[in-house]
């Protein structure tokens, strides 16, 4: 008979202790997300900081509760291929939205024009605008 | 030596060459094709974020207090499954049924809470044609939501079968039991990544 026919043969032994103390650290980063948020610091350093302490999370639950921490290779090379497409779709995309952005800033293309009267950069700048959202406020 | 040919040998979890069951590789493949999809959406959200001229903070349009408690839920659930899941590697049939069915209640939970603040929303004339902000968070959220519908339906399919001798003595359900375990936490990965981004950042 195979090797594998038992069916324990590829299932990982449950480690009660490890589930309950990371579950003890996802509670606590999540406190720490919420935290950097009120802190109010500047924009892109709020957003690295948070998307760093998701990272860490996503990696607890990822490595432990999904068991990748030992897991066979072929699901570590399939998960590769998957983050490795999934860059390939997404980095080229974002780096063109920040050239866009770059290029069309009112300070870029007044410093393309240095002659100019400052209702091209505003025109330019308008023109690539979306969408401003429409939020009411709401106090919570 | 030749093989024998065995028609039914993936119902006995069949030597796969790779040490890995078909049914856990296809879980895992499925999960390959999730990340795209959420990637895709992510993706849409930088774009769209980045080439806005405006973009409001999660604390000022959202209830934030709401997610958090949901986030709190969507964490305790993923414990309780992997709690079953070690019930159910030690045969103990009543320890696996509930956390399972813990899992199921944390699970409704979340939803109920999503609904109160969806119908706060709606109430104010929110939704997803008001702006781009509130297009991709009701759509991102939305996904998610039927995810966790879906994998309600499987815990609580799984939790039926429990209780049906043949089911629970089946060699496979241990596998069954990990395969919704991996799509269970999935979802709250991504859910963890949802929450900074749109409610907080």
């Amino acid at each position: 008979m195979s090797k594998n026919n038992d069916s324990r043969h590829d299932e990982h032994r449950p480690d009660v202790g490890l589930y309950v103390k990371v579950f003890l650290a996802l509670m606590v980063l999540t406190l720490i997300t919420v935290a950097i948020s009120k802190i109010h610091l500047p924009r892109p350093q709020a957003i690295a900081l948070g998307l760093f302490v998701a990272l860490i999370k996503a990696s607890l639950v990822g490595a432990l509760f999904m068991h990748l921490w030992g897991e066979n290779k072929l699901i570590h090379k399939a998960l590769f291929i998957t983050v490795g497409f999934g860059a390939v779709l997404i980095l080229p995309i974002i780096d063109f939205v920040m050239v866009s952005r770059r290029i069309t800033s009112p300070a870029d293309v007044a410093a393309q024009h240095p002659g100019g009267h400052g209702g091209h950069a505003e025109a330019v700048s308008e023109s690539v605008k979306l969408d401003a959202p429409a939020v009411p406020a709401k106090g919570h | 030596m030749s093989q024998t040919y065995n028609p039914t040998a993936f119902m006995n979890n069949a030597d796969t060459h790779s040490g890995v069951t078909n049914a856990k590789l296809g879980v895992w493949l499925f999960l390959a094709s999730e990340i795209m999809l959420f990637a895709t959406l992510f993706t849409s959200y930088i774009v769209l974020r980045m080439a806005s001229s405006s973009w409001p903070w999660g604390w000022d349009v959202l209830n934030v207090p709401l997610a958090t408690l949901n986030t709190v839920i969507l964490i305790t659930s993923s414990v309780t499954i992997v709690m079953a899941y070690a019930k159910a590697y030690d045969k103990d049939k009543a320890g696996f049924q509930k956390w399972m069915a813990a899992t199921i209640l944390l699970s409704l939970g979340f939803l109920v809470v999503k609904a109160f603040e969806y119908g706060a929303e709606f109430k104010l004339g929110i939704g997803p044609h008001t702006s781009v902000f509130y297009a991709i968070y009701f759509t991102m959220t939305g996904l998610h939501g039927i995810h966790i519908l879906g994998g309600i339906a499987v815990n609580a399919g799984l939790l039926y079968m429990s209780s049906v001798t043949e089911h629970w003595e089946n060699p496979l359900f241990l596998g069954r039991v990990e395969g919704a375990g991996l799509y269970w936490h999935f979802v709250d990965i991504v859910w963890i990544f949802l929450f900074p981004a749109l409610y907080l950042l």
